[in-house]
């Protein structure tokens, strides 16, 4: 689904990125762990092609590269950024907005668009899944959202688009216990032999709940170590600094 | 069209009465030797008037015949009462969903007792206004269905410049809601003088919009006078004129007034809109609220002078004003004028004017969810305009202005 080959990343002459390599299947869910610093977030942002970043070597999604494909080709594609700080968009509302998102993913895939009462049952379905409450959809995208009410909205919105790569930048940053649960439990309520997963995380905390095929450990913009679910536990009780 | 003078024949022709042709001429003269507004006024400090009527006029015309209209079409996204203007003359009204004795709707009828006034355009407006309606709402009575006031225009219009007088009363304890919805399809200047008195406890919710982009030139003196415990809402919405400048004063003269003033609008191509306000706090305990926002594309101009004015009396005052300018282009042009005059010691006052293009990271933030780059800016436009679409409470009229606003921000 997803490679990546001897990436390096710079934004203004500054090299973030150093030669990472990753390979993620169908169905695979990959754990990127690092310290501050490291290139995580700027990995995330380069897959979903944000703009201002200079970039060379492999970045291949379903086998064509997505290097010249515009961040909403992407996201029409099937790969889906589940953002570390969700921003507030005043005056839209959260339902138009997603509404208004899935249909032209639809219609990228040459699907029909989906009239207001399926869309409506398909927000109730996903909402009561995560156990989400309803009201926040008829409020501003985000906006005097909480932390964690923000991150919920990044996962529901990740149910109702359906994408194929879901990548999670921090998404477990600054949530409680019950919110991480709920975070988890539409992580893994989604997983099968097709979709895929990137999730970026500071703490092992995450990976309680959601359990990796396998563990990355990035460092100063490559990936030092890789291994399987164990390896996030040494990383909590060594510290990354041991790993280098 | 090098200069503009009017020739006194124009007025001397006419039966009227002595006072009536003295106070025609003297406002005549008052213009002629003032000219169109340019920027060396301070009310006109970002808008030089004369040099846009020049550039875009070769000639103008005071006389305006007001053609037979047999067919309006009216609106029918919702149950509405109507006033129909045809180039500004009194053409029909319907009242059914009211009780009719409590309303009272006439042509202005001219009086001659305005003070000489030093805006060359309200003393153009005295010397030729001819057209208008007079609306007069009886005490106690609050209107069940909105009131739309049909601003038609007709291509007999062409190259004149109109003057024209409304006047709107509202009797104590009395309440309506209007729209006045502007039809033109030419090119010409609108020059109008407007007078609206709110008495005790009573309630006025106006809102401006037109129907379609237009080649109108529209200049509007709004003077409001606002008794004890009134309450005014003027919403000014987009907007297909070329030229549009409302000139808003209103006088807070008695206690426990409120005056909430908000815009929002969206300009594409050249066009020019200015909102100029001056709220005159002149008695204790009022509030004056006001929000201009204005999305601004390709070579459009936006102006926003707002200025609240505090007297000594006038303790407790509440008054805020906001604008804000959201640039599409680099060429687009947004100023802003905030002024506070206070003389009392015991009231609260703000301003604040922000003006930047669209936030990247929020377009980004969209664009990852699928939306395409224009998709998402219209989606930021929409979202920056609704908090000011917001205070339409009518559900049937909320949905109106925004097809409108929405067929403008489609038309960019």
């Amino acid at each position: 689904m997803l490679e990546i080959k001897n990436l390096q990343v710079s934004i203004n002459n500054k090299q973030i990125i150093k030669g990472l390599n990753l390979t993620i299947k169908p169905g695979e869910l990959h754990a990127v762990m690092g310290p501050n610093g490291s290139g995580k977030s700027t990995l995330a942002n380069v897959l979903s092609g944000k703009n201002g970043y200079e970039i060379s070597g492999e970045l291949n999604f379903n086998g064509k590269s997505l290097k010249k494909i515009p961040t909403e080709k992407r996201a029409q594609r099937g790969i889906f950024l589940a953002f570390q700080y969700p921003l507030e968009i005043p005056g839209v509302n959260t339902n138009n907005f997603l509404k208004t998102s899935l249909n032209s993913i639809r219609k990228a895939k040459g699907e029909k668009e989906i009239d207001s009462l399926s869309f409506l049952k398909l927000v109730k379905e996903k909402t009561s899944e995560l156990g989400i409450d309803e009201k926040i959809l008829s409020r501003q995208l985000n906006v005097g959202f909480s932390g964690g009410e923000k991150k919920k909205n990044e996962i529901l919105q990740m149910k109702i688009l359906d994408p194929n790569l879901s990548i999670l930048d921090e998404t477990d940053s600054g949530l409680d216990i019950d919110a991480l649960r709920i975070i988890a439990k539409g992580v893994n309520s989604s997983r099968n032999k097709k979709k895929s997963f990137l999730v970026i995380t500071h703490y092992q905390r995450l990976l309680d709940y959601i359990k990796p095929d396998f563990v990355h450990v990035l460092s100063d913009g490559k990936i030092v170590k890789t291994g399987c679910s164990e390896l996030a536990e040494e990383v909590e009780k060594t510290g990354y600094k041991k790993l280098n | 069209m090098h200069d503009f003078e009017i020739n006194f024949e124009k007025i001397n022709n006419k039966k009227i009465t002595l006072k009536e042709k003295e106070f025609r001429n003297k406002n005549l003269k008052l213009f002629n030797s003032l000219g169109f507004p340019n920027k060396r006024l301070e009310n006109w400090k970002f808008t030089d008037l004369k040099e846009i009527i020049y550039r875009n006029f070769d000639q103008l015309d005071v006389k305006v015949a007001v053609p037979n209209i047999n067919k309006i079409n009216l609106l029918k996204d919702f149950d509405h009462n109507y006033i129909f203007l045809v180039n500004g003359n009194l053409h029909t009204s319907n009242f059914n969903h009211e009780e009719k004795s409590k309303i009272k709707i006439n042509s202005y009828d001219n009086d001659f007792n305005y003070p000489t006034s030093t805006n060359s355009l309200i003393c153009l407006n005295h010397a030729f206004a001819e057209n208008g309606y007079s609306l007069e709402i009886e005490k106690n009575y609050k209107f069940k269905k909105a009131l739309i006031i049909y601003n038609f225009f007709t291509k007999e219009v062409k190259n004149k410049i109109l003057n024209i007088k409304n006047k709107i009363k509202i009797n104590e304890n009395s309440e309506i809601h209007f729209v006045e919805y502007t039809i033109n399809e030419s090119k010409f200047i609108n020059n109008v003088y407007e007078h609206i008195v709110l008495e005790k406890n009573s309630k006025l919710k106006s809102l401006y919009i037109q129907s379609n982009k237009n080649e109108g030139y529209f200049y509007k003196f709004l003077q409001n006078k606002l008794h004890y415990n009134s309450d005014y809402l003027g919403l000014i919405f987009s907007s297909g004129l070329k030229f549009n400048k409302m000139d808003i004063e209103c006088d807070l003269i008695e206690k426990n007034c409120k005056c909430n003033i908000l815009s929002a609008l969206f300009l594409d191509k050249n066009e020019h809109q200015e909102i100029k306000t001056r709220i005159n706090h002149l008695a204790p305990n009022c509030k004056s609220f006001q929000n201009v926002k204005k999305v601004l594309c390709s070579k459009s101009k936006g102006v926003y002078q707002g200025k609240i004015y505090v007297k000594d009396n006038a303790q407790k005052t509440d008054a805020y004003q906001q604008s804000k300018a959201l640039l599409l282009s680099e060429n687009a042009e947004f100023d802003s004028k905030p002024e506070l005059e206070i003389y009392a010691d015991d009231v609260k006052c703000s301003h604040g004017s922000t003006s930047g293009s669209v936030d990247e990271d929020s377009l980004y933030y969209l664009m990852t969810r699928g939306l395409n780059r224009d998709d998402a800016i219209k989606l930021l436009v929409k979202g920056f305009l609704e908090d000011v679409v917001e205070f339409v409470k009518s559900s049937s009229i909320k949905k109106f202005v925004n097809s409108k606003l929405e067929d403008r921000i489609n038309e960019h």
